[in-house]
């Protein structure tokens, strides 16, 4: 009990002292409005590749009172609705946060009346509660004890939105991890990123600055600590991308992908970049040659849902010999197409004068390609010892 | 004091005379108002016919008192002829959905009058 009243004082404390309620600012701040290139459906379809849609890490046990998990007997045909039903749902838990710019306050005045100077020795502050309202809809005006009537700061508005019609998970305080230095940098140097900027989503509206400042010092952490793997297929993951594109640090994260082999998001993360800085060079015949060869994110979960469920006799049967040739090497033939053109895209980049870590960069796709060589002869060679068409 | 829904469960009859007046709730030392509908000749502890804001009297950490209001519900009731009380009515009036009430600009004249009768005090005693 009384650790409960220590942190309510400790909370209470902050909104007495507004010296310590902000954060050192961030280095990196968007200079114009990210939003029409952010929300543009062919930024979104990059972002969303690059996210990728790994199944075990969306519906990875979660820290919530329920975790229980249900066992059913099912037909096929139910199955089948099962495994499309739970791809849906993957994709909303990915649904990005906007990235839109900082709304600056504008005093609106309503009207000012100098007889009703001292009428009340406080403010008056009146929200309007009728039903049915969104919540950027709602009025909310303050009536100053020197009779001035004027809409309420966005401050303002967004606590009493906060106090009529709570957002569950969102604090009618600000959590302190965002208003002391020492405990947000702890949760940094402990690689709590998705759960500072979970909390961050929840928190403040995608407007503010403070979370514009919040979301810059993650990602800036992030790319010294260089674990972008924490944040791959989470919803947070495009938002850093495009955080990298805009200012021009994409190295790392580049570097990060080609070691991973992916090398599709490697290329669609250049393109972004061009795109963004509108640099004259033709990426989307690149793009579409390699989404003619691969299939989206969802589409290959679901087809991982499919295969993970099959017996290994049954899945001879099914695909045949060449199916699983394909399991053990990791890749097919498309794969391989594809890998070919991005590598031509990634080097092209690396030559150009936007690279800036051209050294590692190029280690990186050399040791890459190695390794692509040795798989594709491997590949070539179970296909031929088993008697399928190579192409 | 059993909780009823922001709907109301007073009955009433369609003739009679409505006021949009304050309820005390809260307790002894801790006042709180709800802003209600209700017939008139009805004590305030009764059913209401609904209820359309609410009102904390003493200011918050802010060093401000937060009122809440349903304006549409209480625009309808205005336009059926629903009376309003005088606290209710200066509310409104503050809220700039009604005139100013008289008895505010009464109020804010009386504490500005008292204010420099204070300070005038001051400056012949010291």
């Amino acid at each position: 009990m009384s650790l409960f009243r220590h942190i309510r004082s400790l909370n209470a404390l902050q909104i007495l002292r507004p010296g310590r309620r902000h954060l050192s600012t961030a280095s990196l701040q968007y200079d114009q409005d990210p939003q029409p290139l952010f929300t543009d459906a062919e930024t979104q379809s990059l972002l969303q590749s690059m996210t990728q849609l790994q199944l075990d890490k969306v519906f990875r046990k979660r820290t919530v009172p329920d975790n229980s998990t249900e066992m059913k007997f099912m037909t096929p045909d139910q199955l089948e609705k099962e495994f499309v039903q739970a791809i849906e749902k993957a994709r909303h838990l990915l649904q990005m946060p906007p990235i839109v710019k900082v709304k600056v306050d504008t005093e609106r005045l309503i009207s000012k009346d100098a007889a009703l100077k001292d009428f009340a020795s406080t403010k008056y502050v009146f929200t309007d509660i009728t039903y049915g309202l969104p919540q950027s809809e709602r009025k909310v005006v303050v009536r100053e004890s020197d009779g001035t009537l004027a809409y309420a700061n966005l401050e303002t508005v967004k606590r009493m939105n906060q106090l009529y019609f709570p957002l569950e998970g969102r604090k009618s305080y600000i959590p302190r991890m965002f208003t002391d230095e020492e405990l947000l940098k702890s949760a940094l140097d402990t690689h709590k990123y998705e759960f500072i900027l979970d909390r961050a989503t929840v928190q403040y509206e995608p407007y503010e600055p403070e979370f514009h400042n919040i979301l810059s010092r993650v990602f800036e952490h992030l790319n010294e600590s260089k674990q972008f793997d924490l944040l791959r297929s989470t919803r947070h993951f495009g938002p850093m991308a495009f955080f990298y594109a805009w200012h021009r640090c994409i190295d790392d994260l580049l570097y990060d992908m080609i070691r991973r082999d992916y090398l599709h998001n490697a290329a669609e993360l250049i393109a972004l970049s061009y795109k963004i800085h509108k640099i004259p060079l033709d990426y989307r015949s690149t793009l579409e040659q390699i989404s003619a060869l691969r299939s989206t994110p969802a589409e290959k979960a679901l087809e991982d849902l499919r295969n993970s469920i099959q017996a290994p006799e049954e899945r001879q049967r099914v695909g045949g010999i060449e199916q699983e040739i394909h399991l053990a090497i990791g890749k097919t033939e498309n794969d391989f197409a594809s890998d070919e053109i991005c590598l031509k895209f990634i080097e092209q980049y690396i030559a150009s004068e936007h690279a800036l870590k051209k050294v590692q960069l190029e280690l990186a796709i050399q040791t890459l390609k190695e390794v692509n060589l040795e798989k594709l002869q491997l590949f070539k060679g179970l296909k031929k010892a088993h008697g399928v068409n190579v192409n | 004091m059993s909780l009823t829904p922001a709907s109301g469960i007073g009955r009433f009859y369609k003739q009679s005379a409505k006021i949009i007046r304050f309820v005390r709730q809260g307790c002894t030392n801790r006042p709180f108002y709800h802003i209600v509908v209700m017939e008139r000749r009805k004590n305030q502890h009764q059913p209401v016919i609904e209820q359309v804001g609410s009102y904390d009297p003493l200011p918050n950490d802010f060093n401000e008192r937060l009122v809440a209001l349903n304006t549409e519900r209480i625009r309808f009731w205005l336009g059926k002829g629903a009376h309003l009380s005088v606290p209710a009515a200066e509310l409104l009036g503050i809220a700039g959905l009604l005139p100013i009430h008289p008895r505010t600009y009464m109020t804010a004249w009386r504490n500005r009058r008292k204010a420099a009768d204070e300070a005038q005090a001051e400056a012949t005693s010291s």
